[in-house]
């Protein structure tokens, strides 16, 4: 309770922020809904010639879409600035305020800054969700749940892994390098993970499951997740959350040098 | 141990460096095979502070303040020894015990650059749980011995230095900590904003009885606000007491001012080492046991071409000097 309401002051205090740069603000809405328009126009476009892309039709990719827009909107919106924020603690030594508060380090760090424009991101993708739900199929109550279990379970593997990669901060200082290929593998989740080939198809699903993140959410809400899957989707995140985390704290003793 | 609020008692903390020399020849043997050497940033120091105190902790750079104070509040762990705050084992970092202790930085800021402070010292109230009444009452206090009613609700990052640490002392100081460690909270600032930083802190310890441990380069600093000082060199404690008795314990002089109508002219040598001359006034030093001797023989013999004359101890910058570049005479404790 008391971190949601951490979580809800943070937010507070960065949209008080944002609104004080209007134009900024509108300008970045623009670019959202130009971006999100285009790429759907490009489906559109894609199943002109085809009505069916690997089991995936208009409907399915359009949900899909829209699952996208879903995660990386919620990326961007505070993933991505605290873990920014995050880094730069590391290099300035500013880190050790978080650490000297009585509350959770991680908590405190990673989940600390938002960029609330972002919100608008996810409610376009959710606009594109639905807008391709009455091909794909009846939405019942049984994809829904699972459609809302698959997409925490997706924005949770995204965290983990953004919190596993930054953690090499602690022991290398400087790794934005390696958070740009983070966010440009991210892009790959635009498709279904299903069309790449299987190399490509096993690194997005594992190492990097931003392949999952987005497709599985997608499947699930057009009824094609089955029980099984969405069980080792849930045991799956868990266990990504619970590594991460440990492998946080174990930079975090480098950090301090604690390792007594 | 004692009811002290900081006890530490054998304190040391080894660090291990990876040293390599220049050249690509040698990076790559370093690459192969590390050279590793140890290096004692604290080596073995005990001192307790009772609540209340204002202590000064002073030292050259790199004698191991920052390293000890890192471990009291609980970021670092020791590589041996023991230390209590408040009756809590700082590096385990348990919740009750940050709740009751802040560590000020002044080269580090933990305020939010975008936003005013006003909106981070919020977030600091929800994160140490203070109440809404006492959260006011400590806001209103230390706006009105900060000055900052409109500081607050500017974006951090217009601030100046200067209102930039005071508003980072509000921050530190939300939780209204029984406990303070103060690393170099006056560094950079300009004279006026240092003097006030000063009146600060002690009017801060007097009116909330806050234990405090302080860290200077600036000795004003430490006059100002330290009855007792300890002072660490190379990870080792050289003294810790009074700061009025550090002088007698660690410079074994005295300074007599002796300011004459004719000074241009007068040859005071035998009195004592002339160690400055400046027109009529001419400084010497001498040694403490027999200085009020030679200060009394001076107006004895000088008489009516004196004009003024003081005994004093040398001041404390280069008391402290002396004791770090090795050249003390007398004992420590």
């Amino acid at each position: 309770m008391r971190y949601l309401r951490l979580l809800a002051l943070f937010f507070r205090t960065e949209l008080a922020y944002e609104l004080e740069y209007r134009t900024n603000l509108a300008l970045e809405l623009l670019q959202m809904v130009v971006i999100v328009t285009t790429s759907v126009a490009a489906v559109l476009v894609l199943f002109n010639y085809t009505t069916v892309l690997n089991g995936w039709d208009l409907g399915a990719m359009l949900v899909l879409l829209g699952c996208f827009y879903l995660v990386q909107g919620f990326g961007e919106l505070v993933l991505q600035p605290s873990f920014e924020k995050f880094m730069e603690h590391v290099r300035l030594g500013t880190l050790d305020f978080a650490l000297l508060k009585p509350a959770s380090a991680q908590f405190l760090v990673t989940l600390r800054h938002f960029q609330v424009v972002q919100l608008a991101q996810m409610g376009l993708g959710a606009v594109v969700v639905i807008a391709g739900l009455p091909r794909v199929s009846t939405l019942g109550p049984a994809e829904a749940a699972t459609f809302v279990i698959a997409l925490v379970c997706g924005f949770t593997l995204i965290y983990a892994l953004l919190l596993a990669l930054s953690t090499f901060a602690f022991w290398f200082v400087r790794i934005d390098n390696l958070m740009a290929i983070y966010w440009s593998f991210l892009d790959a989740g635009r498709f279904p993970v299903d069309i790449y080939p299987g190399w490509l198809r096993v690194t997005l699903s594992s190492a990097v499951p931003i392949g999952v993140a987005v497709t599985v959410p997608a499947q699930a809400i057009s009824g094609r997740l089955d029980l099984i899957g969405l069980g080792l989707l849930v045991v799956g995140t868990i266990a990504a959350f619970f590594l991460a985390s440990w492998f946080w704290r174990l930079g975090l003793r480098s950090y301090t040098g604690a390792s007594a | 141990m004692t009811d002290a609020v900081v006890e530490v008692r054998d304190l040391r903390k080894t660090f291990r460096v990876t040293e390599r020399q220049e050249g690509l020849a040698a990076t790559l043997r370093s690459f192969v095979r590390r050279q590793r050497r140890d290096i004692n940033a604290v080596a073995g120091i005990t001192f307790g502070i009772e609540a209340g105190e204002v202590v000064g902790f002073l030292g050259p750079n790199g004698a191991g303040k920052t390293t000890t104070l890192k471990m009291l509040s609980g970021l670092l762990y020791p590589t041996g020894g023991e230390a209590r705050v408040l009756g809590f084992v700082p590096w385990r970092r348990e919740n009750a015990y940050l709740q009751q202790m802040t560590l000020l930085m002044g080269n580090r800021t933990q305020l939010v650059w975008d936003i005013p402070a006003a909106d981070s010292f919020r977030v600091l109230q929800e994160i140490y749980r203070v109440p809404e009444d006492s959260f006011r009452k400590t806001v209103g206090e230390l706006t009105e011995l900060l000055e900052l009613q409109e500081l607050v609700h500017k974006p951090v990052r217009n601030l100046s230095l200067g209102e930039r640490m005071k508003v980072e002392f509000a921050a530190g100081l939300i939780q209204s900590p029984r406990v303070a460690f103060l690393d170099e909270p006056t560094i950079g600032l300009d004279i006026s904003m240092q003097v006030r930083i000063r009146r600060f802190v002690a009017e801060y310890n007097r009116r909330t009885g806050a234990t405090i441990l302080l860290t200077s380069h600036y000795m004003d600093d430490v006059v100002a606000l330290c009855k007792r000082v300890i002072v660490i060199h190379h990870g080792q404690l050289l003294y810790d007491g009074p700061l009025a008795d550090l002088a007698e314990r660690m410079a074994p002089f005295k300074v007599i001012v002796a300011t004459l109508h004719d000074g241009a002219a007068a040859d005071l040598s035998v009195y004592g080492t002339v160690v400055a001359r400046d027109e009529g006034r001419i400084t010497l030093k001498v040694d403490r046991q027999i200085a009020p001797e030679r200060a009394a023989r001076l107006v004895n013999d000088l008489g009516d071409r004196l004009t003024d004359i003081s005994v004093e101890d040398p001041p404390i910058e280069e008391v402290i000097d002396r004791v770090f570049s090795g050249e003390r005479v007398g004992t420590a404790p």
